[in-house]
């Protein structure tokens, strides 16, 4: 029996579905989005649309058709058009799931079949993850055969998109159903999830930049630091000539130190309290920018981590040589640049710090807000009178 | 065998601040028709909701169809038809009647087969393929009673069944009743239409203010009220003062009421009038309707003069 009415709810949703166009529409959609990224090439003279060359200052020299394709699939294909667009659109498709479902008149029925309210709330929650789980396949199988074809590729690994942007999907999907139950609105529901995921946007933005400032000042840090040792080994060896042709040291034997000097090497290097001033500044200013940096890590490890979620599969996509690659060299970086955000050791070393968060903490505490939020939806379904 | 519904105490209060049901006690029989009633508010939808699991009882003792009320599982042996309900509208008559039968727990095999004959029984089966939303107010009533019906259940609860059907489709819907119950299967009514009732159920129970006031068959519940009623032409208290010595004979209005069932004992009566000159108009054995009973029930918490009482009207009884 449960078999049977688990059939029934999810051939029941997917006619709903099915009415509303939309799944259609997403779908076909989703199609386009993969045409059109086949449509794209990478050879000798650049970046090609069909037969037109676009003008980006990439070739197939600098990164491989197969990096080309995984980058517009992870920037694009999954960065833009999945954790966006297709998930507004499937969002927007199953607003309505439950404010329909617990709507007098709609509801009585079902609740008066044989079958517990926690197992009719999880099927019909199921359902709506299934709608997007059923785009992820079409979305990833067409991708999958793109990077094979024209990258030259067969990249298994990107099938992981389904269970990952499925997961992503369903932080803010358990949000919406919440939100469903409590307002018993589809459009108060929508809005108020949308405007919770600008939140998580929010925050996810503010962290990226905490992160990078932190990291810009660490290396302020250690180059103020390697500017004073070197400093000192300058100095040093200064002394060491001196001493060698037999000059008085200053602040050595009845030799005076010249003033506002501390020691014999700030006497033989002028530079060297000015670069101890510097890394002290630097030294000072890391404990601010980690205070905002810490409290903002906090308010994450409690809420869905939607971006880190969808990093994850870049991450298995694109290997830490391959993002070195598509980051370009740092080592000819402008000094007005060094030790700033824009630093491009400071975006690598951010890149580095959020990349390596553990997979338990993007995902273990963002299905733990997930599974407490659905705790909050079971316990108003099952108790609440209709 | 136990009742289909035997349920006591059923209490219900909302919030802690409504008390919709104090303490309901009520008991259907198995293969009969049983029609709740009641004004607006007094506790009959909460009370088959209940039963229904839709709403969580304060209180609730008893069975339905032998198993405590909340048992999940009896629900499989039990169809509902709700009041005001809102099918799918992207489903056709025949998708609601084998979705509903699916979430029921109907073998697949049972539902198709069925699906067809329930649409035919109410007079559905030529628009089985074409969308709810095509529907009138009446086709959707009637196809809610299908889908109510898939799974062949021993027990059928319908909340204003009747509601938005015209004439000729009420009448459809009592024969349909009546061939549930001629079929073995108990029916429980919630309605407003008591005329309805009246012409398709075995017994009522009459809520008022969360509580049943009466309940019983018909037979049972006029028979309190049953009489005789002499017409005459003549004035009041002359007929008061002649039929004086008669126990329980009442005047009012130029008619003499005799309470009982025995025509023999209006004959007195008749000879009395007829004696003094008093022309008898007409003789008829009255019993009351179930909208009388109805009303006396919902007059008696009103308060004499309230509403629309027998009791509350003038009444001059026959003195010695």
């Amino acid at each position: 029996m449960i078999l049977m009415q688990t059939g029934a709810i999810f051939l029941d949703a997917y006619r709903e579905l099915n009415a509303k166009k939309l799944f259609w529409i997403t779908m076909v959609l989703s199609a386009l989005v993969v045409l059109v990224c086949a449509m794209l090439g990478i050879n000798k003279q650049g970046i090609t649309f069909l037969w037109f060359e676009l003008p980006f200052p990439v070739n197939s020299d600098m990164i491989s058709p197969k990096l080309f394709y995984l980058t517009v699939f992870t920037s694009f294909g999954l960065g833009l058009w999945l954790t966006w667009i297709a998930t507004i659109l499937a969002l927007v498709s199953t607003a309505g799931m439950f404010p329909d479902l617990i709507a007098s008149g709609s509801i009585e029925t079902v609740l008066s079949k044989p079958m517990s309210r926690t197992r009719l709330f999880l099927t019909k929650y199921l359902t709506g993850l299934v709608f997007m789980g059923m785009q992820l396949v079409v979305f990833c199988s067409g991708f999958f055969l793109l990077l094979g074809i024209r990258g030259e590729t067969w990249q298994p690994g990107l099938f992981l998109a389904v269970p990952i942007v499925l997961a992503f999907f369903s932080f803010l999907f358990s949000v919406q159903v919440l939100l469903g139950l409590v307002t018993k609105s589809t459009i108060a529901s929508l809005l108020l999830t949308l405007l919770f995921w600008l939140g998580l946007f929010g925050l996810n933005a503010a962290d990226a930049i905490l992160v990078s400032v932190r990291a810009a000042s660490e290396i302020r840090l250690e180059d103020a630091q390697e500017s004073l040792d070197n400093q000192i080994a300058i100095a040093e060896r200064t002394v060491d000539r001196m001493r060698g042709k037999g000059e008085p040291i200053p602040g050595e034997a009845d030799e005076p130190l010249p003033e506002g000097a501390a020691n014999t090497l700030e006497a033989v290097n002028e530079r060297i309290p000015r670069r101890a001033e510097s890394l002290q500044e630097a030294q000072d200013a890391i404990p601010k920018r980690r205070v905002w940096s810490d409290r903002i890590f906090i308010a994450k490890t409690l809420l869905p981590k939607t971006g880190e979620t969808i990093a994850l599969l870049e991450r298995n996509l694109i290997s830490d040589e391959e993002l070195d690659a598509l980051m370009g060299d740092t080592t000819d970086t402008p000094e007005q640049f060094l030790g700033t955000m824009n630093d491009p050791r400071a975006q690598r070393r951010a890149q580095d710090i959020i990349r390596k968060r553990s997979i338990t903490w993007v995902l273990g505490t963002s299905l733990a807000f997930e599974a407490i939020v659905l705790g909050i939806c079971l316990m108003l379904f099952a108790r609440r009178d209709f | 065998m136990t009742a289909a519904i035997d349920v006591q105490q059923v209490e219900k209060m909302y919030r802690g601040k409504i008390h919709a049901l104090r303490g309901v006690d009520m008991r259907v029989e198995r293969g009969e028709v049983f029609g709740l009633l009641g004004p607006n508010g007094a506790g009959k939808s909460t009370l088959v909701k209940i039963l229904m699991t839709v709403i969580s009882p304060t209180k609730c003792q008893g069975t339905m169809l032998g198993k405590p009320i909340g048992h999940k599982a009896t629900l499989a042996n039990v169809g509902y038809l709700p009041e005001h309900h809102r099918f799918p509208e992207y489903l056709t008559g025949a998708q609601i009647v084998d979705y509903f039968g699916a979430l029921a727990g109907t073998p697949r095999a049972e539902r198709k087969r069925r699906i067809g004959e329930m649409l035919d029984l109410v007079g559905m089966g030529r628009w089985a393929d074409t969308k709810i939303k095509q529907y009138s107010k009446g086709m959707r009533q009637r196809v809610g009673i299908a889908q109510a019906m898939i799974n062949d259940p021993d027990l059928i609860l319908m909340d204003e069944p009747t509601d938005g059907v015209d004439p000729v489709g009420r009448k459809d819907i009592r024969d349909v009743v009546r061939t549930i119950r001629d079929r073995g299967k108990t029916v429980l009514i919630n309605s407003h239409l008591l005329s309805e009732l009246e012409m398709v159920c075995d017994r009522v129970a009459i809520m008022v203010q969360g509580e049943v006031r009466q309940q019983g068959s018909l037979d049972d519940l006029t028979e309190p009220h049953r009489r005789y009623e002499v017409s005459f032409v003549g004035d009041d208290q002359s007929a008061a003062a002649l039929l004086a010595g008669m126990e329980g004979v009442s005047v009012e209005a130029g008619i003499a009421s005799i309470p009982t069932e025995d025509p023999n004992r209006i004959q007195p009566v008749i000879d009395c009038l007829r004696a003094s000159q008093i022309v008898v108009k007409g003789v008829r054995a009255y019993r009351p309707s179930l909208e009388q009973l109805f009303l006396d029930a919902v007059g008696e918490d009103s308060g004499p003069g309230a509403g629309p009482n027998k009791h509350s009207r003038m009444h001059m009884e026959a003195r010695p």
